[in-house]
């Protein structure tokens, strides 16, 4: 799936500049872009080593079990295939550290759970259905303050910057059950063939 | 409300530091030990995701600055004016799910236009708060496992996504 879509994305960019007399923007625009993703990867070193240290920590001492136990019943209806309480606990502080808006510690829990779902997924090449659910629910995962948002509108003069936060749990919200409902909908039609 | 919001926002890590701290200790957990190696595995995942990234930071750049996602906005944006959708938001729509730092600017660009309580800049506000960058978690996410097919995650990132951009420009015409 993703080498048609990357390879898609990269000739489709190719030809238009090539259509568009747009081939030395496109080549700056690919050197810079890579320099970019290094420059990202750094950024977000320290908090991945940072936050990685503090949950090996609440691994070893057993916190995140008693966490993971605490939410058992309800992740067991999304993730009936998950036995393995490391992984319940990455994925319940994916989904706090979301909601919380702390973005770049939500993106390190995620990866690690992604990891920890991947030694249980006994069909290597292809996807589980948990980790199908993991991913499709950490994109609809609603933020309580869209604090980068909030700021952007405060500093172009909106009367109140933070009416939209309603708004948005509510379209968060129905994104996160529709996502849901497709999961459930391709489980359920995997498991019947 | 939103102040009561934003000061759980803001307690969330220091509280969750602190538990974390006085729970290692209470165990006797050697957590000065315990966190050096935690933080070195932090450090090789980044390592590991590193190429992911590289791959689709380049894609999405050659997307935009070849023109052709202006080329895909121009070409999709009859479509929207039949569903209702403002044709402010057009680029908004298709640039959130490949990135999350470029589709900021277009937020910003919107409620510039736009002004910042219009019907248009709420709705390009709720939706960077509420849609997800969907294709760059799906590659960064995958990236870290072993897996060759995605399955139904595609879809459901993809359709929930797009029930979301609904979402945002319906509520927002009604509140």
């Amino acid at each position: 799936m993703m080498n048609y879509i990357w390879g898609g994305m990269l000739l489709l960019g190719i030809s238009f500049a090539a259509i568009g007399n747009k081939l030395s923007d496109f080549t700056n625009g690919l050197m810079s872009s890579c320099t970019e993703a290094v420059e990202f990867i750094i950024s977000l070193a320290g908090i991945m080593a940072v936050w990685s240290g503090l949950m090996k920590i609440a691994e070893v001492s057993g916190l995140i079990n008693k966490i993971s136990n605490l939410f058992k019943p309800v992740l067991h209806y999304l993730f009936p295939d998950v036995r393995n309480q490391q992984t319940i606990a990455m994925m319940i502080m994916s989904f706090v550290a979301n909601i919380f808006g702390a973005g770049n510690s939500a993106t390190v829990f995620s990866l690690k759970a992604m990891e920890l779902l991947d030694k249980e997924n006994l069909n290597h090449h292809n996807a589980s259905n948990s980790m199908c659910m993991f991913v499709a629910l950490s994109m609809s995962m609603i933020q309580l303050v869209p604090i980068t948002v909030i700021k952007i509108r405060s500093d172009l003069g909106s009367i109140s910057p933070e009416d939209i936060i309603l708004p948005s749990i509510l379209s968060g919200l129905i994104s996160m059950i529709i996502s849901v409902w497709v999961c459930k909908f391709y489980e359920r039609k995997s498991s019947h063939v | 409300m939103s102040n009561i919001l934003s000061i759980i926002s803001i307690l969330f890590l220091p509280f969750l530091i602190t538990i974390i701290l006085i729970y290692g200790i209470k165990t006797k957990t050697p957590i000065y030990d315990v966190f050096i190696e935690g933080a070195r595995d932090g450090l090789k995942t980044c390592v590991d995701i590193l190429p992911f990234i590289i791959g689709i930071f380049i894609a999405i750049e050659a997307l935009t600055s070849s023109g052709a996602m202006s080329f895909i906005e121009s070409t999709a944006s009859p479509l929207f004016k039949l569903l209702h959708i403002p044709e402010e938001l057009i680029s908004l729509i298709f640039l959130r799910p490949v990135s999350g730092s470029g589709s900021l600017v277009v937020v910003e660009n919107i409620m510039n236009q736009t002004g910042p309580d219009s019907f248009v800049g709420r709705a390009a506000a709720v939706m960077a708060g509420s849609c997800e960058t969907v294709f760059y978690v799906l590659a960064l996410y995958f990236g870290v496992t072993s897996v060759k097919k995605m399955r139904h995650a595609f879809a459901a990132g993809l359709i929930g996504y797009i029930a979301g951009v609904f979402a945002s420009v319906y509520i927002c015409k009604f509140i």
